[in-house]
């Protein structure tokens, strides 16, 4: 373009997932030429090698089916290698088995958890000191992704909750946080069509005990499918919640107080995830394996979209090709290419790259709320672009997880099902949310699987003596019928919850390129040299004492359904904290948001509200890294709504 | 104890073809072990043969010369008058009385989690083995799961719904209920 | 599951031992399993005597030759040539004159079961014939639309699962079509099984009706793939003059068309529900010349010419079993040729392997019996999957898979992209098909065609 040639594509995007796929869909059917950028491999012909990969891990974590491109471990042909190196990966990313860990495991630079064990810090293990404002810093981002055509959503779970009204005025409505820049009913009909190209199975009737929280449909709105059915647990905690209350904040809360009761009650949960035959996908059969990979595709993953894409015939799509700069004219108001390496490995395992660029009429950065952080900053030799606002990267926020488990007092059958079919969403609002964070609460159908890694963990305990699940607390040893009726008993008595905050925007929560401030050198790079991802992130006193509140309320639904709590709290652990002198450990949800939050103007946020550029208006930056908060909703529902504004202004942009 | 090297996988140097009567036996000893149905263990027709892919695993990780002891204590006990249950018989060879069990016991823990969880866990006795899944196979009809009245995760032969639904009997998962073991 | 372990001794090995023993018994003699030149379909697999104290490999082994006889006999009836009646003339015999009408292509096409506006389906009736196609069309003509084995109701144009369509040489799109026999339509007719609504109101489960040894058939459902062939192979197929209508599409954008071509059976499934298979059992037979197995390429033991691999093209331009790329436009000639390459499904279970072969062998002996000029020579068993544990038929099953043999079973015109092992992805006919439900969640027994109710 700078050569005066027209422009290659009208549209080159970087990144095949959910926001991607979908707006190039969008713009192919709109008959617009689609250059798709994705990092990492194709989009596999069959989700053999994929399941493949998931049977054989020992650790069946959210990585497990995905490729790590070099030195897979916990497989049969290399069990117990060490983790890949990040550095020596084309598209090294965010893995669970990663977390915590040094640089050389860890895809993102970030503190080392206060633990005694590493060979810096000798001390006994502890939680980060609590700050002066109230707060804790020096916690490690637990979320992690997938860099491969298709995205992070090929393990999604499925849940297609709406935000609530409320959740997107915080500001407005309760003086907390950040306001949305779009209105509650500008979101009903985006919200819509996401339901549709998700295909998401709910009903209307059973969502409207919501309207306690301020959730509305339109008149007439009805889900494209009828809803999935509950699980017995979810019935079991259903009827034990029967009559319960609770109160909007606990004594001694800072800044205030809510006294009023709020009811407690179960929701079936809208899911992406077929209850009938849809869009040529399968039935769910319940495989209980939403996350890390539906083995028949009965949940819907962005690879969907990706085909309806590819057949308009105006998107194709390079693999293996890693956007590193996007290039801008002088004054940095027009985008102008995308630079970008097209990796291989030849047959000895050794990387190559080769450097390409690529020119449009407008620029869509749809690549990971962390990796469209990066790639802002990495541009105009990593002074970054876009960020007049100083937000890019800033906000980091996640849905921090609080899990809680216990065990029933009669069989509830968990290990069946979808993962989760049902929660508490009737929390989500009040007043309280001037002074704590809310959530919601997810019901899980796998038992202990996600808290102690069930039904592995128990079984070896009784099988050799041990008592790592702390349900064999005398040491038993067992075999023969005694040892499976020991336990059925147990198994068939798990279950947990999992609440999700909306965690506070904060300026010091912040992704970063891991460069030095003074020589403008690299610390950590991945495989193509590109400098990686840093992290800082932490808690203020209004995110923790949401984990006060939830902490209080599944230990009163447990005493309710006279069921043992077993939830453990560590210290010193990647996710462990300290408030008010109780120990908390919260998980990543893989619910990345903030990087480069939307807003009414460039001086304060990095994009409007069709998720275009302030600075720049021929680029777009989507995903949930627009999300000025992370709001009491998984967030692929709202994002994918989001990707079908941003596609109409693209199109609109185009044609005027 | 032998010295037969571990051959990881199984895979290097793949021992003899077993017998029938010699899988039969090992089903049998597995079916008393994971108090399970020995016909659910080894069916009638067999066409995943799990029994003769963990007989084979398991020599190639400790050796024939422990297989066959084992196999011949087990025998043993089968044979023993007035009949043992198969309760009895698996408590004796876990020695599940003892704090330290010996290698041979450590060796059936090991056979109890192959069919429980599909994996191999080296017992402590055993140098450089490698916790490792079996097979993709070993995975799917890992047993943990049918305890549980359940299935894999990521391998369902329900149908939609079923979640709603109280599961079969622990019988029809194919644990042996009945042999006055159960506690 | 003992009671399940019961029930197959009861279904699987009473009646080998009914036949093995004839004289324990008041039956008539039963002769041993063969396959035979016969237009009587098979109700259900006869069963031999196993060898005395055989072992796992050596049941399955006879097991597995039992059925693949079976699959053979309802080959054989399926494509004798029909009376008026459309049941198989006995006064005619297969491939006597080269090639024959069948039996099958008298059953009722899916596309006129399940009609617009939930329309009741008559077996016999008229078809219904697109627009495009009806200046070309003579009655009786077969038309094809499918280019995969799945459809979507509204369109008819998606793969399996998005698993994608097969181009065969010359750049065409492999065609199918699934058609199912009187019992089966007559069970959804008496249920209303054919309309949205009628689904709806069924209560209870889907149970198709069971076939009898010796008796009825039970419900059967063939699915057929062909390819467009050149006139000058005709000798090599069972050909049929075939409408091929492509219905409009929105997304890729083409107008609906409809042409006339000849074309030839390259692929055939037909699934059988029977009194030793609630889990149906599923017969799979394919063109001898559709594609090379994984063994011939790596010892370079090569046909000169194949349906549906170039021997020509390295692996390294024609990596094999690759979905082609989108857009998938069928109205075109596409430049992407399916470079496909039967892989080895059987590790484990080669007694599969073994059965097949002899079978074939005897069967190719009895088709060039009747005629040297017989297209019936030119296909080949793949295998019959089968439970080794069912309930029995319209028991509900505590195994609902019934732990098929062999454990994973594919053809490659029609499971081309799944050809692994990998447990619940890929192919496995019981497997899959156990996840078949009717328009609404309701499981539908093994059968996908009830999702295509209006």
């Amino acid at each position: 373009m700078s050569n005066g040639a027209a422009p290659q594509y009208d549209v080159v995007i970087v990144g095949a997932g959910v926001s991607g796929n979908l707006i190039a869909k969008q713009l192919g059917l709109a008959g617009k030429k689609v250059l798709i950028l994705e990092a990492g491999l194709p989009v596999p012909d069959s989700r053999e090698e994929y399941m493949n990969n998931f049977y054989l891990a020992l650790a069946k974590t959210p990585e497990s089916p995905y490729p790590a491109l070099a030195g897979r471990t916990g497989t049969k042909e290399n069990p117990v290698g060490k983790l890949p190196d990040p550095a020596t990966l084309p598209t090294p990313r965010a893995t669970v088995l990663g977390l915590g860990g040094p640089p050389d495991v860890s895809y993102l630079v970030q503190a080392q958890p206060w633990t005694g064990t590493h060979p810096d810090s000798p001390a006994p293990p502890q939680n980060p000191p609590v700050q002066p404002d109230g707060g804790v810093r020096g916690l490690q981002f637990s979320s992690t992704f997938e860099r491969n055509g298709g995205g992070t959503s090929w393990h999604w779970l499925g849940t297609s909750l709406r935000e609530l009204e409320n959740d997107i005025r915080m500001y407005t409505k309760y003086q907390h946080a950040v306001d949305w820049p779009v209105t509650y009913e500008e979101m009903q009909p985006l919200w819509a069509r996401a339901e549709k190209e998700i295909g998401v199975a709910a009903s209307v009737v059973q969502q409207e005990p919501l309207e306690v929280v301020g959730l509305e449909y339109p008149a007439g709105y009805e889900y494209p499918m009828q809803p999935i059915p509950t699980s017995l647990v979810d019935q079991a905690i259903s009827q034990a919640v029967s009559g319960l209350q609770v109160p909007g904040t606990l004594p001694d809360t800072p800044g205030g107080s809510d006294p009023q009761l709020y009811d407690v009650f179960v929701t079936p949960t809208p899911a992406g995830r077929n209850s009938e035959p849809y869009d040529d996908r399968r039935v769910c059969a319940g495989n209980t394996n939403c996350i890390p990979i539906c083995p028949i595709q009965a949940k819907w993953d962005p690879t969907v979209t990706l085909g309806k894409a590819l057949d308009t015939g105006n998107v194709t799509v390079s693999y293996q090709s890693v956007a590193y700069n996007v290039g801008t004219t002088a004054d940095g108001k027009t985008a102008t290419q995308i630079d970008y390496y097209v990796w291989s490995r030849d047959e000895q395992g050794n990387l190559h790259k080769e450097s390409h660029s690529v020119t449009a009429k407008i620029y869509v950065l749809a690549c990971h709320a962390i990796e469209n952080a990066k790639l802002l900053l990495l541009s105009n030799n990593w002074n970054g672009i876009a960020n007049t606002s100083q937000q890019v990267g800033r906000n980091l926020m996640d849905h921090p997880l609080y899990l809680t488990w216990a065990l029933a007092p009669q069989p509830l059958w968990g290990y069946r099902g979808p993962l989760a079919t049902a929660g508490i969403e009737s929390l989500r609002d009040g007043e309280f949310r001037k002074y704590r964070a809310s959530f919601r609460m997810e019901i899980g159908n796998e038992g202990w699987n996600f808290a102690t890694g069930d039904p592995y963990t128990t079984a070896l305990d009784y099988i050799n003596g041990t008592n790592n699940s702390a349900l064999n607390p005398t040491n038993q040893r067992l075999g023969g019928t005694a040892l499976a009726l020991k336990l059925n008993n147990l198994f068939t008595r798990q279950f947990r919850i999992a609440c999700m905050f909306d965690q506070s925007p904060l300026q010091q929560n912040f992704v970063e390129l891991d460069v030095d401030r003074e020589t403008h050198q690299p610390n950590n790079i991945d495989g193509l040299g590109i400098p990686r991802p840093r992290v800082e992130y932490g808690f203020d006193p209004y995110t923790m004492e949401g984990f006060r509140m939830a902490a209080y309320v599944c230990t009163k639904i447990y005493e309710q359904m006279g069921a043992q709590e077993f939830t453990k709290n560590g210290v010193g652990g990647t996710g462990d904290f300290t408030y008010r002198g109780v120990n908390y450990h919260y998980y990543g949800a893989g619910h990345v948001v903030g990087t480069h939050r939307m807003g009414p103007d460039g001086g304060s946020s990095v994009v409007d509200a069709s998720q275009r550029s302030h600075d720049i208006p021929n680029l777009w930056v989507v995903g949930s890294g627009s999300f000025p908060t992370v709001c009491t909703a998984n967030p692929t529902l709202t994002l994918t709504a989001l990707a079908f504004k941003s596609a109409d202004s693209i199109i609109a942009a185009l044609n005027s | 104890m032998t010295t037969t090297p571990s051959t990881p996988g199984g895979a290097s140097v793949p021992p003899p073809e077993p017998s029938e009567s010699v899988v039969q036996d090992f089903a049998n000893l597995s079916a008393a072990l994971t108090g399970f149905q020995p016909s659910f263990i080894r069916p009638f027709l067999d066409p995943v043969n799990l029994s003769g892919t963990f007989y084979q695993f398991a020599v190639a990780q400790v050796g024939q010369t422990m297989m066959d002891a084992l196999m011949s204590a087990f025998d043993a006990l089968s044979n023993q008058q007035p009949a043992l249950s198969p309760q009895q018989i698996a408590d004796t060879l876990l020695e599940v009385s003892s704090p330290t069990p010996s290698a041979q016991a450590q060796l059936c823990q090991a056979i109890i989690a192959m069919w429980y969880l599909g994996s191999w866990y080296p017992p402590p006795f055993q140098t450089g083995g490698l916790h490792q899944v079996i097979s993709s196979q070993a995975y799917t009809k890992s047993l943990v799961w049918n305890i549980a009245q359940a299935h894999p995760m990521g391998f369902s032969a329900f149908t939609f719904g079923y979640w709603s639904q109280t599961p079969g009997s622990l019988e029809t998962f194919g644990v042996n209920t009945g042999n006055g073991g159960g506690q | 599951m003992k009671k399940i372990a019961t029930i197959i001794l009861l279904t699987v090995v009473a009646v080998a031992v009914v036949v093995m023993t004839p004289a324990t018994t008041t039956m008539a003699p039963v002769a041993e399993p063969a396959i035979v030149l016969s237009p009587v379909i098979p109700g259900d697999a006869q069963f031999g005597a196993l060898p005395p104290n055989a072992t796992n490999e050596q049941k399955l082994l006879a097991i597995q030759g039992d059925f693949d006889i079976y699959s053979w006999n309802t080959f054989i009836a399926l494509n004798w040539p029909p009376g008026p009646d459309g049941k198989g003339d006995p006064k005619k015999t297969i491939g006597q004159n080269g090639d024959n009408n069948t039996v099958w292509e008298q059953y009722r096409n899916v596309a006129n079961i399940f009609l617009p506006g939930g329309a009741k389906p008559s077996y016999n009736g008229p078809v219904s014939v697109p627009t495009q196609c009806k200046a070309s069309y003579k009655p009786g003509m077969k038309i094809v639309s499918q280019v995969g084995k799945t459809p979507t109701v509204l369109t008819e144009f998606s793969q399996p699962f998005n698993t994608g369509p097969l181009i065969d040489q010359n750049g065409n799109y492999t065609r199918y079509e699934i058609l199912v026999n009187k019992p089966m339509f007559d069970y959804i007719l008496q249920n209303t099984l054919y309309s949205k609504a009628g689904q709806k109101v069924f209560s209870g489960a889907v149970k198709f009706p069971c076939g009898v040894l010796n008796g009825p058939e039970g419900a059967i459902m063939v699915k057929a793939a062909w390819k467009v062939i050149d006139p000058a192979d005709k000798a090599r197929f069972h050909t049929q003059t075939v409408l091929v209508y492509n219905p409009a599409s929105q997304n890729p954008k083409y107008p609906a068309s409809c042409s006339t071509k000849l074309m030839g059976l390259v692929g055939f499934h037909v699934g059988h529900k029977t009194n030793s298979a609630s889990q149906w059992l599923w017969s799979t037979f394919e063109h001898v010349d559709n594609a090379p197995a994984e063994a011939d390429v790596a010892s370079g033991k090569l046909k000169a010419k194949y349906n549906y691999y170039n021997p020509q093209c390295s692996a390294a331009n024609c990596p094999p079993n690759q979905v082609p790329p989108r857009p998938w436009d069928p109205t075109k000639v596409s430049s992407f040729h399916s470079q496909v390459v039967r892989m080895n499904m059987f590790k484990g279970n080669e007694f599969a392997f073994t059965s097949a072969a002899q079978r074939n062998a005897d069967a190719l002996k009895l088709l060039l019996g009747v005629s040297s000029s017989s297209v019936w020579q030119n296909y080949e068993l793949i295998s019959t999957m089968w439970p080794t544990n069912t309930g029995q038929c319209q028991a509900s099953a505590g195994d609902p898979l019934g732990t098929p043999a062999p454990t994973f079973l594919a053809n490659t015109t029609l499971e081309t992209y799944i050809q692994g092992m990998v447990p619940n992805v890929s192919s496995n006919c019981i497997e899959c098909h156990n996840n078949a439900t009717m328009t609404t969640p309701v499981a539908s027994d093994f059968t996908y065609v009830l999702q295509r109710a209006q």
